[in-house]
């Protein structure tokens, strides 16, 4: 307690300091006064009598020093002290105070920029109770082709999982999808809509904040349908109405209950189906909330309707391994005793890593590229720095020399840097906010959680913390430099002494630069090579002139339970859909397919022969789509072998067109043509005749060329459609007709996208592109900094040794010789920096080429390019210190001084 | 705040004696201003010590932070403005722990000081 009552007095004394100073005199003049009548009174003269009082005082200025250093905050004193000459340093030099702030807050800036999308997207915990302990469950099969992957979930195997496990203290299983929202007299809206077993905010730990929750009846089957509203839904739909509960809220045609609003801090979080399948929710996360019951075939199939998503809690302190062990000992077990043609095994990961998977890599790539950038920028303003110390030597000796403490020193020339630090950090914490906004607006929207991206407390101390870091990065060198002055310099009248120790500092500087620089340059290079290749490679289909329109069948209509009807029916809609849309004006041809282009492998099932039955569950895996005989017209796919599908197959037993992987990994070294696959069409185990071969193309991604098996829609018309229009108009010009024709054909008709295939594909590699062009961004400054860091190291060693180039001119140097001779000096370190940079190039490349797409090896032209580009923006920074050590006038030079 | 209880504790033996001895001048003399208590330990050392009589404001400061004494502005008998030393009630009782706390380490040390036969 004792110590909190002197720091209590100390701050108080600090803040009163003036006042006590006078009154310290005051006492002290008080006590040589009384000592001084009283050595009067014994008989000494006045003079003698003060004399001897002072002497018996001792020392006034060691006491008042002693005093002062005990009473107040004398560190804070010094540091006061400190940025009021730094100020006046900073003052003195606004060229560089101006370089230095600008470089910090762009620097600062933008570092802050990344992490606050690293925080938001990778670091922030969800905002569950007990965030981590919320997994995300799959299911395993070993598969031969991919080795041991992971796939949605079965309800069979979910449920036993669940009843058995003890790790797992809870497990909820859903599907999420888009659903048709039908407010009166208006078209219908596509909203994300999760269907859950009804204990999944137990799972997440989440309650409503009105109505109630889910509860174990309305699961039930033929429960009344009823629907959780997340806060934005009932904002939207209900105006916030808290006399919503009990409302109806149209979805898919069917009339469900509203019975509970959720908080408005929930973000259901965004779970991939399966790791190879990237979210391509139409909708923007999820807003409404169903109970899920399960149907006939989900409480069945144990080898089908792997179509689930789950969540599970982990039990207080199980661990993640034992639970994977539990689970897997469990299903394997099942697999054996239930006779099943795979050994199933169980994936968990933890929620956070499984949302982030797909871009951790990527977004930590971007913000260790951010923060190199802007280690170079620190670089540069440590080598300005330095050369400021240099110029400053002589005061700083003059310092030393009166007595100032090694430590008083180094905190004074470190102050500066600090204060610029800071300052420039809280610049670069206000760009921030501005940089964040242009970040959003680039940023691809399929980023999980990207919502969630915004300024805030931890991303601005991580701005504070970013700025001390800066501030000795670029001051502490400099500062310790001028530790080694010698106070004897002071005396000195020239200042050489110093330069060539400095010199070899700012070398290694434009060395660290360049290394820098190299590696930003070569992953940058990789990238846009990467990237291109992406968008240049062969795709097997063409997309210009076609426009892309999705229509979704989720009504009552043509549902499932009404069983050939609603078959018979949508098929209708369909053939209607595609006469409307082909006698459109610049209409050529319109098609339709069951999956929209570049949205993932979906519909995935196994190839049966029966002519040819391999082992079970070895039969490749094949994406299955619905198409009419224009689609391959349409997007211009062509035909390798057979014929296309014809409006006559409509009468005939159903047929297929397999593309060449398909024919070559279910038929090796035969011809498919004419042979027989079965179990593709549900509900339909009647033989389908492949007729033709299409040429493999990408279109579930770019970056997949997918075994596909295309089938007519009229053997089983699809839910969800995608219309390919291929027009000579424009898709923005035919948009609005392709909207029209859709809901004169039914208006009740939901559109979750319409848009050109241009779009579509562009959209497709929007986070390649982001990353390609935020990180060419980050290599242009790296190299424009590494540019100016050399040009000033090189014109300040030039402006030093310009006597010494005086001199090589009056005894006769040519002025070739003497460019060589800066050149060779700026060429060192370059060469240096450049092999440095390669080894570390080639050292995180081996880590770094997951993250791109399909790098070569050895990509020997993205280095090559990289070390061209930076030798002659080197060069360029050489140049022009090397022609002015050229001019150097010899009589003036020899004048100085 | 550690590394000022270590700084203390190295000098502790020093500065504990003049600290004591102020406070033991401010119990039996009552208020007195800074001269008057220097004058006093010289008078009750005899000469014995060789103090600057400048070295009593630190002194004061530290025990005035403490809260053991307290100072005001006042007059001296010659009608000299000056600032006057009391002791606290904190004060009044800490003297007799560091008495005690003094009596003890000047025991220790005569039983080393004595012959050891």
């Amino acid at each position: 307690m004792q110590w909190m009552r002197i720091l209590f007095s100390r701050c108080a004394a600090f803040f009163r300091r003036g006042r006590l100073d006078r009154e310290f005199e005051e006492e002290l003049r008080a006590h040589i006064d009384l000592a001084t009548a009283e050595n009067c009174a014994r008989g000494m003269s006045p003079g003698e009598a003060r004399s001897a009082a002072l002497r018996s005082f001792g020392g006034l200025t060691p006491i008042r020093e002693d005093y002062r250093a005990r009473r107040g905050l004398p560190w804070l004193d010094q540091a006061a002290r400190d940025v009021r000459l730094a100020l006046r340093g900073l003052r003195k030099s606004p060229g560089f105070t101006l370089t230095a702030l600008l470089t910090l807050a762009f620097g600062i800036g933008a570092v802050t920029s990344v992490f606050s999308v690293v925080d938001a997207v990778l670091l922030k915990p969800f905002a569950f109770p007990d965030p981590q302990r919320l997994l995300v469950l799959r299911e395993a099969v070993d598969d031969s082709s991919a080795g041991h992957a992971a796939i949605p979930v079965n309800y069979r195997h979910f449920l036993r999982i669940k009843q058995q496990s003890h790790a797992i203290e809870d497990a909820a299983i859903f599907h999420q999808r888009g659903v048709s929202v039908f407010a009166e007299g208006e078209h219908p809206q596509i909203v994300g809509c999760v269907t859950a077993s009804p204990n999944l905010f137990h799972v997440l730990g989440v309650e409503p904040i009105l109505g109630r929750g889910f509860t174990e009846s309305d699961a039930r089957k033929g429960a009344a349908r009823v629907v959780l509203l997340s806060y934005s839904a009932w904002q939207s739909f209900f105006a916030g109405d808290p006399d919503a509960i009990g409302k109806q809220l149209r979805l898919g045609g069917e009339p469900s209950i509203v019975i509970g609003v959720l908080p408005a801090g929930l973000k259901f979080p965004h779970i991939a189906l399966a790791p190879k399948i990237p979210f391509a929710e139409t909708a923007s996360g999820a807003q409404l909330f169903q109970p899920l019951i399960p149907s006939d075939l989900d409480l069945k199939a144990d080898m089908g309707n792997f179509n689930y998503r789950a969540i599970a809690r982990l039990t207080p302190g199980a661990t993640l391994a034992q639970a994977s062990a539990e689970l897997n000992a469990l299903q394997e077990s099942y697999s054996l005793s239930a006779h099943l043609p795979f050994r199933f095994g169980i994936a968990l990961t933890p929620l956070a890593q499984d949302v982030a998977s797909g871009v951790s890599g990527a977004l930590w790539l971007l913000f260790a590229a951010v923060a190199a950038v802007l280690l170079i920028a620190c670089v540069n303003l440590a080598s300005l720095q330095l050369a400021r110390a240099v110029n400053a030597e002589r005061q700083t000796a003059v310092c030393a020399a009166l007595g100032a403490g090694r430590l008083q020193l180094l905190q004074s020339r470190l102050a500066e840097s600090l204060l610029l630090a800071l300052a420039g950090g809280a610049a670069g914490a206000a760009l921030a906010f501005a940089g964040v906004r242009l970040f959003l607006a680039f940023v691809p929207a399929s980023v999980p959680r990207i919502d969630e991206v915004r300024v805030n407390i931890p991303v601005l101390l991580f701005a504070a913390g970013i700025s001390i870091l800066s501030a000795f990065a670029f001051g502490a060198l400099p500062a310790l430099r001028s530790l080694r002055v010698h106070p004897v310099s002071a005396l000195h009248s020239i200042r050489i002494a110093n330069t060539r120790h400095a010199l070899a500092a700012r070398n290694l500087m434009v060395s660290i630069q360049v290394a820098c620089t190299i590696v930003l340059l070569i992953v940058t290079s990789l990238a846009l090579r990467s990237f291109s290749h992406l968008m240049r490679q062969a795709r097997g289909f063409e997309t210009s002139h076609v426009t892309l329109a999705q229509v979704d069948l989720f009504a009552p209509q043509y549902g499932d339970n009404r069983g050939d009807a609603a078959k018979a029916l949508r098929s209708q809609v369909i053939d209607r859909l595609l006469s409307a849309l082909g006698q459109l004006p610049g209409v050529r041809s319109a098609a339709v397919t069951s999956v929209a282009p570049l949205t993932g492998e979906t519909w995935v099932d196994n190839l049966f022969r029966p002519d040819h039955p391999v082992t079970p569950g070895k039969e490749p895996a094949v994406n299955v789509r619905w198409i009419d005989p224009a689609y391959l017209p349409t997007l211009h796919i062509p035909l390798l072998a057979g014929r296309n599908l014809a409006p006559s197959d409509r009468a005939a037993p159903a047929v297929a067109l397999i593309s060449e992987r398909t024919a070559r990994d279910g038929f090796p070294g035969e011809n498919p043509i004419g042979h027989v696959i079965v179990n593709l069409i549900p509900g339909d185990s009647r033989p389908i005749r492949i007729v033709g071969i299409v040429a493999d193309g990408r279109i579930n991604g770019l970056k997949d060329d997918a075994r596909m098996v295309y089938l007519p829609y009229w053997a089983y018309p699809p839910y969800t459609l995608s219309f390919l229009v291929r027009s000579s108009r424009p898709s923005d010009a035919i948009a609005p007709d392709i909207r029209r024709a859709i809901w004169h054909a039914d208006p009740q008709l939901a559109i979750p996208a319409l848009k050109s295939m241009d779009d579509q594909v562009s959209d497709s590699v929007a986070t390649d592109r982001f990353q390609a062009t935020l990180l060419a961004s980050f290599g242009i400054a790296a190299l424009l900094l590494a540019l100016l860091g050399i040009y000033g190291v090189l014109a300040y060693s030039v402006s030093l040794r310009t006597q010494e180039f005086g001199v090589r001119i009056a005894l006769g140097s040519g002025k070739r010789a003497l460019v060589r001779l800066v050149l060779y000096q700026a060429a060192r370190p370059v060469f240096f920096g450049t092999f440095a940079g390669l080894l570390a190039a080639a050292v995180l490349l081996r880590s770094l080429r997951s993250l791109f797409y399909r790098p070569p090896s050895f990509d020997s032209l993205a280095i090559g390019a990289s070390v061209v580009l930076l030798l002659l923006a080197a060069t360029l920074a050489a140049i022009l210190p090397a022609r002015r050590a050229a001019s150097v006038d010899p009589i003036r030079a020899l004048r100085i001084d | 705040m550690s590394t000022g209880t270590t700084g203390d504790r190295k000098s502790a033996v020093l500065q504990g004696t003049l600290d004591l001895m102020v406070l033991k001048t401010l119990e039996s003399m009552g208020s007195l201003h800074g001269y008057a208590i220097a004058r006093r330990i010289e008078q009750v050392s005899a000469g014995s010590l060789a103090m600057n009589q400048g070295t009593i404001y630190p002194a004061l400061l530290r025990l005035e932070q403490r809260g053991w004494i307290k100072g005001a502005w006042g007059l001296s008998e010659a009608k000299r403005r000056a600032r006057f030393y009391s002791l606290t009630r904190i004060g009044k009782k800490r003297i007799e722990r560091e008495t005690q706390d003094w009596e003890r380490i000047a025991a220790t040390m005569s039983r080393f000081l004595e012959p050891s036969n």
